[in-house]
């Protein structure tokens, strides 16, 4: 378990490096950011100045080291537009995006695991055909679009809902509606997968002769068989839920993560996009970390192998 | 004579194919009706007259459809006609998801089949960059390409291309893994086959029904990546029309003119979903055989 636990932290630490080291690159491709921050007036000597000052003017192997120092301290520089610390900015408007991607994720597994068990329990073939194809039909739809078509029946035709923002309970149904009914589709397909496999398996026959009942069988013996993979997906799939959420930010207007790096893309702020991918690249690492560590208590074939 | 031949050969032909319809699979049907809509959208539109995407008509915005003669969808804000710009969107996300899919699968083949028969330091390096590429969700790696390199429609093949090989390596990677300790593989080497030989003569083969099934899948990933990126502005740049640009222009008039954002929603999913059930049926009549 040490051993197992020691591999994956330098894994970690690798990648982290890797995404900072890439950023680096990237950032030194975009040209040259002290045009951007003068005025279309600016002197060469003012031009030098500012790059001076900003030393960019040094060799490119003690800006890099620098920044990594810098990274380590959690600095990843100022935001040019704003002038604060672009991490800082980032920070600030996570907990938005986190609880948007969180209580889909929570609503659309538990709505997966009901339905592939009551799909299961009640042995129906049709049940279980419909459901399949609701899940794939839903799987199609990318995220943002889904959320417009939310928005065009229950905003502007039925009125019901708000359309845009983040002012009250009633405006997290319809985002959390399109990122959940796409949690609910890839969960519930995983789940009844495992559900086809280990039905004619030996154990659930046994349990079957013993004369066990239906419902207790699919809930006692196969779920926890099915689960176990099934948190493997959902550690790649944060990744997935991420991006769909970034996306449907700008769909929502909703002040997140999201429309913050957009926003960055546009105003030409090359820190704020890349201090929020750091964020989010660290962040997906951690949780696949836990999710590997959790695999390997549940399951001892991963830590001895 | 021979046009009555004709007449009957087209009835059998008519025949066979409504009975491999109905032996199909029901969703393979729908399938395939809406690719051969996508299909006519994109081809035939082009020719008809007064269809140009592009020239603007300011008297005429904002029609919806089927109430103009000259306009059967209507019109956009500039009153530019909305199924003409819907056609060359959809061939523009077609191209630019086929183009890409080619890129990453030949990418991922490569990498794949080099890290698989080398194996060793090699092949640890390789996989541990397609990790640290995993680590960064598709769309914020494409993102902040965006903001770094800038979106022409070139550079964003390019971009698609590069960040997508990963699942096509990994495929490529195992079966070359298990296909190297095969009998024939070393009999080859022993007869004196270079390792290009074997790669190129007898993993590649080996590998490319399983790639091409994945790459029927990817087509629709792709195209979902690239209309995000175009509704939020930073793929396809206008004025070319994409699906998702159109999608984003459109939300604007979601209270006057739904169809502006219905028709190309429409568009896309006949598209996603024809690709996604296709690919679907194919793999599972493979996995029978």
């Amino acid at each position: 378990m040490v051993r197992f636990t020691v591999s994956r932290l330098a894994r970690i630490v690798v990648t982290v490096l890797a995404v900072l080291t890439f950023a680096f690159v990237l950032a030194r491709l975009t040209g040259d950011p002290v045009r951007l921050m003068l005025p279309d007036q600016a002197t060469q000597a003012d031009v030098d100045a500012a790059r001076h000052s900003l030393g960019l003017d040094r060799p490119l192997l003690v800006q890099y080291l620098d920044f990594m120092g810098g990274a380590f301290r959690g600095d990843l520089g100022d935001s040019i537009r704003q002038g604060q610390s672009a991490l800082g900015l980032v920070v600030e408007r996570l907990p938005n995006t986190v609880e948007l991607a969180l209580t889909s994720f929570v609503i659309g597994f538990a709505l997966a695991v009901v339905l592939a068990v009551v799909a299961e329990t009640s042995g129906s073939r049709r049940l279980r055909s419909t459901l399949m194809w609701l899940a794939t039909a839903r799987q199609a739809i990318p995220p943002y679009l889904f959320g417009i078509l939310l928005v065009l029946v229950f905003s502007v035709s039925l009125g019901l809902l708000p359309a845009i923002g983040r002012t009250s309970y009633a405006s997290f149904v319809l985002p959390v509606a399109t990122m959940a009914t796409f949690e609910v589709a890839l969960y519930l397909r995983l789940i009844s997968a495992s559900f086809d496999e280990s039905r004619s398996l030996d154990y659930v026959r046994t349990a079957r002769a013993k004369g066990v009942s239906r419902g207790r069988i699919v809930v006692r013996h196969m779920l926890p068989n099915a689960l176990l993979p099934v948190i493997t997906i959902a550690g790649i799939n944060l990744g997935v839920l991420m991006g769909g959420t970034v996306v449907l930010e700008m769909v929502f207007n909703w002040p997140g993560l999201g429309r913050l790096i957009v926003q960055g893309v546009t105003d030409r702020d090359y820190p704020i996009v890349q201090a929020g991918v750091v964020l989010i690249a660290v962040l997906f690492v951690a949780v696949n970390f836990t999710v590997d560590m959790l695999y390997a208590v549940l399951d001892p074939r991963v830590r001895l192998s | 004579m021979t046009q009555a031949t004709t007449r009957l050969r087209s009835r059998t032909q008519a025949r066979s194919l409504t009975a491999g319809l109905v032996g199909a699979a029901p969703s393979l049907v729908v399938a395939t009706v809406m690719l051969v809509i996508v299909a006519l959208v994109v081809v035939v539109v082009p020719f008809l007259p007064g269809s140009d995407p592009y020239s603007q008509d300011l008297a005429s915005a904002q029609r919806a459809p089927f109430t103009s003669g000259s306009h059967l969808l209507g019109t956009d804000a500039l009153g530019r006609d909305l199924l003409s710009r819907l056609s060359l969107a959809t061939r523009t996300s077609l191209v630019v998801a086929f183009g890409a899919v080619l890129i990453s699968m030949v990418l991922g083949l490569a990498i794949g089949l080099v890290a698989g028969w080398r194996r060793g330091r090699l092949d640890a390096f390789l996989m541990g960059v397609a990790d640290v590429q995993l680590s960064i969700p598709v769309v914020l790696l494409l993102i902040v390409l965006v903001a770094a390199l800038g979106s022409s429609t070139t550079l964003l093949v390019v971009m698609l291309g590069l960040t997508n090989w990963v699942g096509y390596g990994r495929v490529a990677r195992s079966i070359a893994v298990s296909l190297r300790e095969r009998e024939f593989v070393t009999a080859v080497t022993a007869a004196g086959g270079s390792g290009w030989w074997v790669v190129s003569r007898h993993l590649l083969p080996n590998v490319l029904p399983q790639i091409a099934i994945l790459a029927a899948f990817e087509v629709g990933t792709v195209i979902t990546i690239e209309s995000s990126l175009s509704f939020i502005g930073l793929g396809i740049q206008p004025p070319t029309p994409s699906l998702g640009g159109l999608i984003a222009d459109g939300q604007n008039y979601l209270q006057t003119n739904p169809a502006l954002v219905v028709l190309p929603a429409l568009m896309i999913l006949m598209v996603i979903g024809g690709v996604q059930f296709v690919s679907q049926g194919l793999s599972t009549r493979r996995s029978r055989r």
